[in-house]
């Protein structure tokens, strides 16, 4: 039972991490479902069909899932905010209605026979992930990073190339996300392609969202919250999916930054504040 | 084969509505409403349960359209009215999509999670007719017809009322038209009420011509249209037309080459590819900002 809450919460953590390593560099992913589908079944492919271990089977479907993040990526971080979004809903229904198609790894049926995870694995990959986090918070790179975020041109002026960027970004995440993928896949022991839905994108954001995506510890907090929440809402067994998506919608609105924010706010954050107020005071 | 384009392109009619509620939206707030596709879904079911209590097919299209409308000023007090500022869309967008979550649930318990079947009293649903040699279901005929005097209807109210002028001062610029004395919260407002009806009564449709209802087409049906108002156009009004007409029918032939499972991606992907080739959608440019709705 324990088992479970540390590998789901784990799980989780890294994934809400994989969609925070995409919004530093400022642009959005709802397509991290989908990269962590491909993470479960290319891992899943190579342990079961070909006696791959796991440890050396989750970096490969990683660095898969990274490539094709890259290629998706490439082409699709020339749109941005809403389009960027739309790409990436595409992006993931797609791959989720590939792997539905293909019968190699069971069509709509699944796939199974994936074991080897403890609770170990996952602890070491979050410590793992967490201290190259804590190490990139300190580092240059975070500057960079900072800067492409908050405004592109003026980055791109200090002689920062803001697609390269974005794309190891994108491709970082869902390298992460297809790790994370990997581990849940060989803990649950069969997968099929519906439990990759975009409802699970959306989670994963949601997740990052929720806990604040200012610094690197809010993205956790916010899974972590988020996978236990309706453990302890027990009692409310039948009303569970009504009182979450409550309990979402209340913390956006009383929290919009994120139950974590605490990073001042920038010029560019306080203009737009501004703006809304003016916007704001309108009626009538 | 013929019949399967008309089968399409009543599909199409279908995908246009709801696509034109995506695009009304986008258009005004610059939003994304995830919680279109389940108030479409809704509809379904709000039409089941006025049927079951008794109420005429005209009856329970009133009272479709006017739930799904009030949802619609829910949806925009919830999920939208707090994050109005630019940088906030992400944030609309999952709070739309926590909404949408609470709809399907609900709706769940209510109605159960399996499909319910929708019974019109006489003939109106298998009665067909003869046109030059071709057997047409008169409800799929109705739907057409209904659906594109619905978008006609909604087309002159975006360009010809004082409605529509006030809608369009505010897709163009929410301060200015602020200053020019638009109350703007009012037209959101106006703005989700219409989209949220026709989505209802989209749902409505999808329900009399399947006959069930049910509670998962938000996510296949209802998001499928929101890949259309992006390759029609976003924010286009006649985008959304011609782009669901032209999916409904790809969709229908593809079915006839029982490619049944791959036009889901496909749909997709011609987005994707859309939309790096021409962000404004297919009729993006061709008409001008000023009709834009």
């Amino acid at each position: 039972m324990i088992q479970d809450y540390v590998v789901f919460v784990g799980v989780n953590i890294v994934l809400a991490w994989s969609v925070y390593v995409i919004l530093l560099a400022g642009s959005l992913s709802f397509a991290n479902g989908g990269f962590m589908a491909i993470g479960a079944y290319v891992s899943g492919v190579l342990t079961v069909k070909f006696g791959v271990p796991l440890v050396v089977a989750a970096p490969i479907a990683g660095i898969a899932a990274g490539v094709i993040g890259v290629l998706v990526g490439f082409p699709a971080l020339r749109t941005r905010g809403i389009y960027l979004m739309l790409v990436t809903v595409g992006v993931a229904v797609s791959v989720k209605a590939v792997i539905e198609s293909i019968d190699y790894v069971g069509g709509i049926q699944g796939f199974g026979g994936m074991v080897g995870t403890t609770p170990w694995h996952v602890l070491g990959l979050v410590a793992l992930v967490g201290c190259g986090l804590t190490l990139l918070s300190k580092s240059p790179l975070q500057r960079i990073l900072d800067a492409v975020r908050e405004d592109e041109l003026s980055a791109a002026s200090l002689g920062i190339n803001p697609v390269y960027v974005k794309l190891t970004c994108f491709g970082a995440g869902a390298f992460l996300a297809a790790v994370a993928g990997s581990f849940y896949a060989h803990y649950l022991i069969h997968i099929s392609p519906d439990q990759f839905g975009i409802v699970l994108s959306v989670f994963i954001v949601l997740y990052a969202v929720l806990g604040g995506t200012n610094n690197m510890w809010g993205p956790p907090i916010g899974a972590a919250i988020m996978t236990l929440i309706p453990e302890f809402v027990r009692g409310l067994e039948a009303w569970r999916p009504t009182a979450f998506g409550l309990v979402i919608l209340v913390l956006l609105l009383i929290r919009p930054n994120g139950l974590l924010a605490f990073r001042i706010a920038t010029t560019r954050t306080k203009v737009a504040l501004t703006a809304l107020d003016f916007t704001g005071a309108r009626s009538d | 084969m013929i019949e399967q384009i008309i089968n399409g392109v009543v599909l199409g009619s279908m995908y246009a509505l709801i696509a034109q509620g995506y695009t009304l939206v986008f258009g005004v707030l610059d939003k994304l409403n995830f919680a279109h596709g389940e108030i479409f879904m809704l509809g379904g079911f709000i039409c089941v349960a006025s049927i079951a209590l008794g109420a005429p097919l005209p009856v329970a299209i009133l009272v479709t359209a006017i739930i799904a409308g009030l949802l619609g000023l829910l949806v925009e007090f919830v999920g939208f009215r707090k994050f109005q500022s630019p940088d906030a869309h992400l944030t609309s967008a999952l709070s739309s999509f926590a909404i949408g979550l609470v709809i399907i649930d609900l709706s769940q318990k209510i109605w159960g999670a399996e499909s319910v079947a929708v019974v019109l009293p006489g003939t109106l649903q298998t009665a067909t007719v003869s046109v030059v040699g071709l057997r047409i279901v008169v409800l799929r005929l109705a739907i057409l017809v209904i659906s594109l005097a619905l978008m006609f209807v909604l087309y002159l109210v975006v360009t010809r009322t004082s409605l529509g002028r006030r809608i369009r001062a505010v897709a163009e610029s929410p301060a200015k038209a602020a200053l020019f004395g638009i109350n703007v919260t009012r037209v959101n407002q106006q703005v989700f009420f219409i989209a949220s009806m026709m989505a209802g009564l989209a749902g409505l449709a999808l329900a009399l011509r399947t006959g069930y209802a049910s509670s998962d087409v938000g996510f296949t049906f209802g998001l499928k249209a929101l890949a259309i108002m992006a390759i029609g156009g976003m924010g286009d009004l006649r985008g959304a037309v011609i782009g669901g007409l032209l999916i409904g029918v790809l969709e229908a032939i593809a079915f006839q080459w029982d490619l049944g499972q791959l036009a889901d991606v496909f749909v997709w992907l011609f987005m994707i590819v859309i939309l790096l080739v021409r962000p404004a959608g297919l009729f993006g440019t061709l008409i001008s900002k000023e009709v834009r709705a």
